[in-house]
Formats: structure tokens, sequence, C-alpha cells
């Protein structure tokens, strides 16, 4: 089993997420070489051979190009896998490789699985198990599925150049907006509801939003009682979110707010109450007193 | 001009899921449909691009499907688009994406369009391949997850959303293809008036056998729920105690804290 | 000396001809003025509102002449109806007068005037002018010293208060001059029956005989000149609503309350939806600006506006008339707002208090359909979202359609696709299939239900929501497209006898429905609970408990249940400490009108208003049957901090809780 693996720069940064395909590729226990549009100055630590196309005369986002250094490397290795993240720059360019290649593409796995890939749909709600009906396939792996591998060493780089291909024009990078806050993008998010108790304990609820390093969200009551700003609000009357992990911190659960946040991976909620609603969604529920508890877990993960 | 946007019909996401007999895609019964959100962004954006160029410019919506997915379409004309095909596919939750999007390249081949617009991906299933592969197959300058869009004389600005809030800007002469995202717009609610004269609008029926020539390249296995994840673990107890138990939990079934 | 007086004393019978010559002419000027406000009325669209002739006109004259929507309000309303009444004597004794002067005396040679007969009648109009001067100084004194917040004082009212009271008082000087000419020294006994005109005469006993004959006649002619100017008034003041709100009592509707006319959505000819123009509302809508008083009765029940929203009922219909007169072209939307017409809860207040059958909540909603159906607009994102879960689900939280029936397990119902051969079909609704704490609702009406021996029936997943809140939202599309599922459904099954628990489902399905093709009884369980008590298949175990109830708007106001929760109520053993505003005269949820789904962004919270006044009763339990009004008090307790003191329970809660078995 050989694997290409496809990196990711931008920026002018090897981004770290690079050596998820590396971690991938351990789990295949396959033989590995990196494809990287990228620099000698950003090399990842990997001891294997590195394709390496300059990213300052290929640009950083020239999906064109990029298929065609692609394609050359894939040519020299034929590699049974092709690999690239699920990512902006995995999603755009993977099924012009694949299309190139006539190869089967399959997107987002989140596991290995006998002869097969396991990937998410519905919304994460269930799973497929697809295989390649191809000889070489293209795989795109979820961002967070696999665990980084920094094996260490030094690659060893192959130089590839390829000329223009300017189906498009690459302008420009724009820096994230600086806005209130956009909960649907957040990872995490800890909220506050009613049985935090009063506006004073909204800071111990955010330093636990800070330390797991994601943000403030609230239920309806507390927002209506002025204790957190509106745009935190988690519910249908508020932002509809889908983080990978939801913390609700004495939300009882209405049903408003149980719709906003449902759709979050994983689920953690603290409530003295047993019975609160929230507990049939939640993975887990913590029965506790929601301000002797968030601290102390506070704390724990700072730690 | 000429514009094209393919739309999917998805269930809602609120539905109870199950495996269908073959056990390879879900059980339709008791799922309620609706158009793929990507996919409302992308009739949203083409709509305004229609409105933006006027007279002259013709915009098609594109669906494959059974018999259901005219939902869809007629809800994609009472939001403005001029005309549509339906094609029609008793299992086309059966083919994968490279199938799809070769029916729609086989379709659109020879209509000379001059942007097609598309989600970045359908929400059940989630590959955010169609797209693009459409864009392979036909020669099309193509760009994705848009979640901003400008047109001026055969050139389309359109702004990538990438990781961490960032954008990428990207020009591409037209003929082109872009995928939508989220953020894209706020896609419009169809009024009355639009809605009455949506139903005289044309809907070309065209059997799916008349474009597919390609076959699957990928198999699916099997369809099925995750494995059941900590499901309702009840902890109680010492806060201590508790605190442990959850960080322990977090480690194991999350990435928060790695 | 025979008790009576000579008719046109000191003016001769010779004025008879230039009197009635000069009331015609003021009649001409009344008719003259209404005449012209015609093209006014007449942009708007036809509606039959003169059909059933005879019920309006006893309507119209028992509404008038009774003047019980007016003193249904005692601050104002009081002194209005007093005065009404003095007024109505004191012109029915000038009409006598005239008929005695100019037909029976010329014509019949008698005279009714006299004897006992004139002894009472004297003193009757000298009552009512006396009185009639007392209510006006009410009435100064109410609109210029206690200036009630949100009464206006406009040119009007100093014109025309000004104007009756010259006219009582020149009455009086009038009679008193005659008096001191002619009784009070002549007949001082009869003098006694005119106790205005004896106290008035005084003023004039020092005149010499001839000046008081001149001044007499010059106060005689006054005093006419002002009944003239009176009459001339009415069409260009505020006196006009002697004429239109007098008239709205004819025009008023005869539909059931909540009456939304159905849009014909086959009618492909029709291209504007609502109302953008006041040409898109009735004639009706028009004609009610002008017999509006601006007596600001709705403005100060409507729970909008009491909570701070931009929305005053009593504006809207002026606006519209402010329009209609002066820019027939001129946006609806932009001249009432937005937020002015997103914030009506369809309480119902402003219509239900309305002293002149203003139709307030239809404008409101008319006005919507245009922004819904015409421009795809929301009050709000939220809105936008639940609207397409309606859509989708059926229900507005976007859940699984097929979780509807869900709360029902274990329960004693049977699901209509599997047996349909049931007591009652009972229409869940939203909030009770999918809301936890609302399915305490559902659950317990099916364990009395069980308990009474009825054999109830579920639709499912089949139930869709009926429509209520997107059909006050405006969307009557979405509306007919639900509401033809549900029909044609429940149609299927053969049922006898629907029941609801919500107040929403109750009126839409009841009266909605009808006109969509829907005949068959449907039942709020607030009635139908009643009933099995009153038949014993159900009984209770009282226990005693203080509480105080809330009457849903889409029950009291609507559909007039008000006291069968009570009995109810009281037959468990409950007893009622009253909310000051109750029955009829209730305080809106908030939730209504669509507003369940809206979020609540302007303003002070209604719920919390609502929690404040059930708390200021001091039981420590508010009751309700709505699960509309149930989800905004749970709330409201919670925002408004009034966990401690009040809680907020069902009706088939405490029922199910006392059930003898």
């Amino acid at each position: 089993m050989k694997t290409l693996l496809i990196g990711e720069y931008r920026e002018g940064k090897l981004l770290d997420s690079t050596y998820e395909l590396l971690g991938f590729a351990g789990q295949m226990s396959a033989e590995t070489s990196m494809l990287l549009v990228g620099s000698e100055t950003q090399l990842p630590t990997y001891s294997g051979t590195l394709y390496l196309a300059e990213a300052a005369t290929c640009g950083e986002y020239n999906p064109g190009l990029h298929k065609k250094l692609i394609l050359e490397a894939v040519q020299k290795e034929s590699p049974d896998l092709i690999v690239f993240l699920h990512s902006s720059y995995g999603w755009d360019l993977a099924p012009r490789v694949a299309a190139a290649l006539k190869a089967a593409q399959i997107s987002e796995v989140i596991a290995i699985t006998d002869g097969g890939f396991e990937v998410g749909c519905c919304n994460a709600k269930m799973r497929r198990t697809v295989k390649p009906a191809t000889a070489q396939a293209v795989l795109t792996i979820q961002a967070g599925a696999f665990p980084v591998l920094q094996s260490g060493g030094t690659p060893n780089i192959q130089k590839l150049t390829a000329a223009g291909d300017c189906t498009l024009e690459f302008v420009g990078y724009e820096p994230a907006e600086k806005k209130d806050i956009d909960l649907a993008k957040a990872e995490v998010i800890v909220s506050a509801g009613r049985g935090i108790g009063k506006k004073d304990n909204v800071p111990a609820i955010q330093a636990l939003a800070k330390a797991l390093g994601g943000e403030l969200g609230a239920s309806r009551p507390v927002v209506d009682a002025g204790w957190v700003e509106h745009s935190h609000q988690v519910g249908t009357t508020g932002q509809t979110v889908s983080p990978k992990l939801y913390v609700a911190c004495g939300i009882s659960g209405a049903i408003q707010h149980l719709a906003g946040m449902k759709k979050s991976d994983f689920i953690i909620a603290i409530n003295k109450d047993k019975d609160a609603p929230i507990g049939e969604i939640a993975d887990v529920l913590v029965v506790a007193d929601v301000m002797q508890f968030v601290p102390a877990l506070t704390a724990k993960v700072l730690r | 001009m000429k514009l094209l946007v393919c739309i999917k019909q998805v269930p809602d996401l609120e539905s109870r899921f199950k495996p269908d007999a073959a056990g390879v895609w879900y059980n339709e019964t008791d799922l309620a449909f609706r158009m793929n959100e990507y996919d409302e962004y992308a009739v949203e954006q083409a709509v305004q691009l229609r409105e933006k160029l006027g007279e002259g410019t013709e915009l098609t919506v594109l669906s494959i499907g059974p018999d259901r997915v005219v939902e869809a379409i007629k809800k994609s004309l009472a939001m403005g688009c001029d005309n549509a095909a339906h094609i029609q596919d008793q299992a086309a939750s059966a083919k994968d994406p490279w199938q799809i999007a070769s029916i729609i390249a086989a379709y659109a081949k020879d209509k000379a369009f001059d942007i097609i617009f598309t989600g970045m991906q359908s929400q059940d299933r989630g590959s955010a391949q169609v797209g693009v592969t459409i864009a392979e197959q036909l020669g099309f300058a193509c760009t994705t997850t848009i979640v901003g869009f400008d047109y001026v004389d055969g050139t389309i600005t359109a702004k990538r959303e990438l990781e961490g809030g960032i954008k990428g800007v990207v020009k591409l002469k037209t003929p082109a293809l872009v995928t939508c995202q989220l953020g894209l717009n706020v896609p419009r609610y169809p009024t009355l008036p639009n809605i009455m004269k949506a139903k005289k609008k044309e809907i070309v029926a065209i059997p799916v056998a008349d474009l597919l020539t390609e076959e699957s390249l990928t198999t699916t296995a099997s369809f099925h729920p995750p494995a059941k994840k900590g499901g309702g673990i009840v902890l109680e107890g010492d806060v201590a105690d508790l605190v442990e138990k959850v960080i322990a939990i977090l480690k194991d079934k999350t990435t928060v804290l790695r | 000396m025979e008790a009576t007086r000579e008719i046109y004393w000191n003016i001769g019978h010779g004025v008879v001809v230039p009197m009635y010559l000069l009331a015609f002419a003021a009649f001409g000027v009344i008719v003259w003025g209404f005449w012209q406000r015609l093209p006014i009325w007449r942009q708007g669209k036809e509606l039959e509102r003169c059909d059933r002739y005879d019920e309006r006109v006893k309507r119209m004259l028992s509404e008038v002449f009774s003047q019980a929507k007016i003193y249904r309000v005692t601050d104002g309303g009081i002194f209005h109806s007093i005065f009404f009444w003095s007024f109505l004597i004191l012109f029915a004794g000038t009409m006598l007068v005239m008929i005695q002067a100019d037909f029976f005396t010329p014509l019949l040679q008698i005279n009714l005037l006299s004897g006992e007969f004139y002894k009472a009648f004297s003193l009757a109009l000298d009552a009512a002018g006396i009185i009639a001067l007392l209510m006006l100084a009410g009435f100064f004194i109410r609109r210029f010293i206690i200036q009630p917040k949100g009464l206006e004082i406009v040119k009007d009212d100093y014109i025309v208060l000004q104007l009756l009271f010259a006219i009582l008082i020149t009455g009086f000087l009038v009679e008193g001059a005659r008096m001191a000419a002619t009784e009070l020294q002549q007949n001082p006994g009869l003098a006694l029956f005119s106790p205005g005109g004896l106290l008035a005469g005084q003023l004039f006993t020092t005149l010499t005989a001839g000046t008081l004959l001149v001044t007499h006649k010059i106060l005689w002619w006054l005093h006419f000149a002002l009944v003239l100017g009176f009459f001339c008034a009415i069409p260009y003041t505020k006196l006009r609503h002697i004429i239109t709100t007098s008239a709205n009592a004819f025009f008023a509707p005869f539909e059931p309350k909540g009456f939304i006319a159905t849009i014909n959505l086959e009618d492909e000819t029709i291209e504007q939806f609502g109302a953008a123009l006041i040409s898109d509302l009735s004639w009706k809508d028009l004609f009610d600006a002008d017999a509006c008083t601006s007596c600001k009765r709705c403005q100060d029940r409507c729970p909008a506006h009491t909570t701070d929203k931009p929305l005053s009922p009593m504006k809207i219909v002026k606006q519209i008339g402010e329009l209609a007169e002066g820019n027939p072209e001129g946006s609806l939307i932009e001249t009432v707002s937005q937020d002015a017409l997103w914030a009506c809860t369809t309480c119902r207040a402003c219509q239900d208090i309305c002293p002149a059958n203003i139709e307030h909540v239809n404008k409101i909603i008319e006005m919507r359909r245009t922004l819904t159906l015409m421009e795809g607009a929301f009050p709000g994102d939220e809105v936008r979202t639940a609207v397409s879960n309606i859509e989708v689900n059926g229900n507005p939280f976007g859940l699984a359609y097929a979780a509807r029936g869900d709360w029902a397990e274990g329960l004693q119902v049977s699901l209509m696709e599997q047996d349909s051969d049931v007591d009652i079909l009972y229409f869940v609704g939203c909030y009770a299939s999918f809301d936890r704490r609302n399915q305490a609702i559902a659950r317990n009406f099916i364990t009395i239900c069980t308990a009474a021996g009825i054999k109830v029936g579920l639709l499912g997943k089949e139930e869709k929501c009926c429509g209520e809140p997107v059909r006050k939202l405006g969307n009557e599309y979405l509306y007919q497209m639900t509401a033809a599922e549900n029909i044609e459904l429940i149609k299927a099954y053969n049922v006898k006898k629907i029941v609801t628990t919500c107040p929403h489902c109750f009126n839409t399905l009841a009266r909605d429905y009808k006109d969509l093709g829907l005949d068959i009884p449907v039942e709020h369980y607030s009635t139908y609970i009643q009933t099995l008590l009153n038949t014993n298949r159900l009984k209770l175990t009282p226990e005693p408990f203080k509480f105080t109830y809330h009457d849903s708007c889409y029950l009291g106001r609507y559909m007039d249940i008000i006291e069968q929760p009570r009995a109810i109520l009281s037959q468990a053993g409950g007893s009622i400490v009253e909310m000051d505003k109750n029955g009829y005269d209730s305080f809106c949820c908030g939730a209504g009108g669509g507003r369940i789904i809206a979020e609540e962004k302007l303003g002070s919270k209604i719920s919390e208003v609502r929690i404040k006044m059930a708390t200021d009763t001091g039981a420590p339990l508010l009751i309700s049957n709505c699960p509309f009004c149930l989800t905004m008090f749970e709330d409201g307790i919670k925002t408004g901090g009034a966990e401690e003191q009040l809680r907020v329970r069902d009706l088939a809660e405490i029922v199910a809780e006392r059930i003898m078995l």
C-alpha cells in the first residue's frame, strides 16, 4: 500500500494539520510520500520523500497548477491512495485530481475499516462505509479524525516545477472579520443558563469557555435578563450551532434552546436537576451545582 | 447569458434515519424532504445575478431524482429561476458523485452555460465533489465554498471561506462554476405572486438514461448509525471526582484537550 | 293659572319660516359635509356590510341608546353616557316643543305641554340640562386638568366642549329671561319646576321690561345660532362621531370573532395580496378612521403599547385615515412601520373594548399579508427559520414530524390510522406534541379522558401545525397549504368531534377551517371537561388551593369561554383571586399573532408584565389553559425573577391530580 499525502501550506506557513495526514498513513501502515506546495524554509519533520514545489512561484491557491504537480508526483510514485485533508484546500483540489485520474474519491474519511473507509453523512448523524472501485483512489480525511503524527527527521526533497495554468487568479487573503462572535463557526461553546444563578457568575462560565478555546453561549432567559449579550444566544431565537463540544451550564433545556444546539458533536450538561430535559440529548450529564463544578473544571483544564 | 444552478433535495436533518433494505442508504419512510441548504444559497446567488443582468439572461435550475424533487425545483422557480430540468432518476441515491457530476456535465455540455452554481456539498451525502467534478468534466474554471460573489463583464470575483474565518479572494473567467457556502447570502422567501408564476414555468423532464454513460467509481458497503457514543452518561457525586471524570471524557471523546 | 308656557314668546310665530329654513340649511351642511367624505371612503374595496338590515338597525339602536359599550369603561365613559342621555332628553324636548308649536297648536288646536305633563316635562328638561352641564364639567376636568396619559388635546376638543357649554348656558339664559318676564312673579309655583331657569332668571330680575325683552330676543337667537353651529360642526369636527360611530354599529361585522377573509389562491387575477395601499383595504377600514373618537381605550389595553413597543391600534386607525384623506398613494407599511405591525399579538383587546366597532386586528393582518406574501418579509430570522420548519416538518421547532406522536407512548389512545372509531379526535397541536413542559397538558388530558371512559383518537405523525401562527403573521399561503392537509386527513377519518387543548388550534379548526370546508364540532378541553363533570362521567375529589387564573385571549375574548374554566377549578377545590385584568379585559401573555415563534426584541416583556399582575394577587399559583400562555409564563417567571412567588400550571394538571377513582 502506497500513499501520497498532500500537505497544506498557507500564508507562508506549513499547516499543522499536515501531520494528521501522517497520522492517517500511520494507521494504514502505508508506505508514504508527500507533496507540498510550500517553501524549503517550512519543511515538515518527516523522513520520507517530499515532492516540493515553491508556493512563491506556484501560488498557494492555484488548483489547476497544483493538480498538475500532483499528477506529476502520482506518475512517479503510483500511489494507491492520494490523501488530502478535508479542508478548503483539500476539498477544492481532490476532485480535480480524482477526475483527472478517473479515480474513486471518498470524502471526509473519519476512520479506516475493513477494506473500506468510514465517512459521516446526514450531518454526522449516520455513517457510511465506502470502498473505492478503482485501483487508485483519492481520499480527503476529516480534520481532527486522525492523530497528529510527527515522526521526526528530514524529508528527502524532490523538486517539482510546472508551467502556469491560469483558469483563475488568486488575488489575496482577507483577514477574519472582527465581528461580535459567530457561534455557528465555534468549535467549542460553553453556554450559561438560568441555573448559574446570577449575572456575577457569567465570568466563571466565560473562563471555562476560554480555557477550552471556545466561545461563550447563553440561553434565552439569561440573555433576556441582560446577563449576556444577545449575540451569544443559542437557540431558535438566537443562533443555531453545531460545535465539536457544547457545554451547557445550568441550562434545563427549553425546546427553543435544544433545537439550536442539539447538532453539537458532543454535549456535556451540568445541572442540579437529574431530570432536566437537557439530559435527554446530553452525552454526559453532570449532576452538580454549576457554580461549584465549573470553576473546578476550569482550573483543571488550565493546569 | 445562460446560467445553471444545480440543486438536490435532501431529507430534513432532524429526521430519524434508518437504513434501507439493502443497508446502503437511508429508508425514505417518515423523512421530510427540503432543498439542500447550500443549494439554496446557490439559487439565491444565481437569481441575484439573473436580476442584475436582466433581459437576455436565462437561468435554468436542474435537479436529479425521483418525482419528489419537483417540489424543490418549484421552490427554485418561485425564487426566480426561469425554467427547469428534472432529470428523472428513481435510483439517484445509488449513484456516486462521479456519476451525478457526469450526468450534469452531459446535460450542460452543449448548452453553453456561462456560469454554473452549485452548493458546496449536499447535507445528506456530504461529499463536496459534484460541483468541482462537473467543472473538470466541462473544462470550466472553478472555485469552491464561496461566501462572496460578484460578476462583471465575464469575470467573477469570489471570496472563498478558509479555515479560521480567513477569506481567499479569487477571480475567474467564465465559463465557470462556483460552489456556494453558508454566509454567501440570505435566500429569499418566495412571494405569493412568484409562487403563482412558477406554476406556469416549464419543467423539462429528462430520463436519466439519456445522460448517464459512466459507471460508479465507489461502492457503499453499509449505511449505519455511529457506534454508540457515551449516550447519556449521568455522573453524580463529589465535585472533584466529577471534574476528573469529565476531563477523562473530554480527552477520550473530543479533541478539545489535545 | 294653567301650568304651561307660550312658545315663541317674545319671538313671534313669524320666526317659524326663517327658523326652519336655517335649520334645513344646517342639515344641508351636515349632508354636504359627509357627502364630501364619501369619495374618501369609496377608495376602499367593496365589502358587504348592509345585508341583514333589520338586525343591523336593531343592533345600532341598541348600542347607541343603551351606551353599553361606552360606559363599560367607567373612566370617561360614564360621563359620556349620562351626557348623551341628558342631551337626548333635551333634544327630544326641543323636538316636542317644535311639534307642539308648529303642528299641534296650529293644526289640531291641542296643547300637550300643559298641566302636570308640562311640569314633568319642564323639570325633566331642566334636570337634563343641569346634569349635562355637570357632565361637561367632568369632560373639562378630565381632558384639561387630569389629562389621562395618551389622551390627546386637539383643536376640536376646545371647539366642541365650548360649543356644548355655550348651548347649554344660553339655553338656561333664554329660559331664565323668559321666566323673569312671565313666570317668576306671575306663577312662582310653576317656576319651581324649572330650577335651571329659576336660577338663571335671577340675573334678569333687575332689568326693565323693555331691556329684558331685547335681552331675551338676543339670547334666543344666540342660542339658536349656537345650535345651528353645532349641527354644522358635526361633519367637520370630532362631533362627526355622532353619525359615524353610530353608523359603525350598523356596519359592524356579523362574522364570528376573529374571522379573517380567506384569500382565494386559485384566483390568478389577484396581483396584490394584503394591503399595501389604502385602496387595498375595505371601505369600512377607511370609514373606521372617521368613526374613531380617539378615546385611546384600544391603546390603553394594547399589550404591545403598554410594554413600550411602537404599536398603538388607535394610531394605526388614524394613520389609515390620514393616508386616505391626504396621500392615497402612500405606502401603508411605511406609514405604519413594520415594527408596529409585527408587534401585534392579535389579542383583540383593542377591538373588544372599542366603543366604535372599529376592526383593528384585520387591518394589521392585511398589512402583514403584504409583508409576507408580497415581500417575503419576516419579523426576524428566527421566524424565517420557524416558518421554513413548518413547511418541511409541520412544526415550528423543526423537529422530525415522525416524532409528533411520541409523547403519547404508554397512554390509552388510538392512532387514527389504525383505529378511527373514537369518541373524540384530540388535535394536539405543536406545543403539546413537542415541548416537554407542554406535553404534560396532553398527557394529563388523556388521563382525564381515560378516567371518564372516553376513547381518544390521535393523528400522531399525520397531524401538522394548524397554521394559526403563520396565518396571523400574514402567510395565508402556508396556512392554507397546511390546513388543507389537516382537513383532508380529518375528513377521511369520519370524525364526530374534535377536542383541542390549544385555544389557537381551537379557533383555527372551529372557525378558520370552516371557510376551507371542515364542518365538524370542535371544542376546547375547558368546556369538554366541564361537560364530563356536569354529566358525572368525571368526578373530582376537591383539594383546596388558592390560585389566580389567566384568560387566554383566544378562549375568552375570541370564544367567550370565561366562566367554564373557573367553574372547573372551583369544583377542584380552588379559590380564585382574580387579577385586575381578567375575563374580557384579560391581558395577553404575548404569544398570539404568531409572536410565539418570534423574539420579543422591543420594549419590555409582555409575559413579565402579566406575571407581575399574577404575583400581585398574592396567589402562589397561576393557572392557564393554553400551551402558548404556559410557555410564555414559564419563561416570564424565570426572566421576571418570580420563581419564589409563583408557579404556573395547566388546567389539565390540576384536574388530573384530583380525579376521583
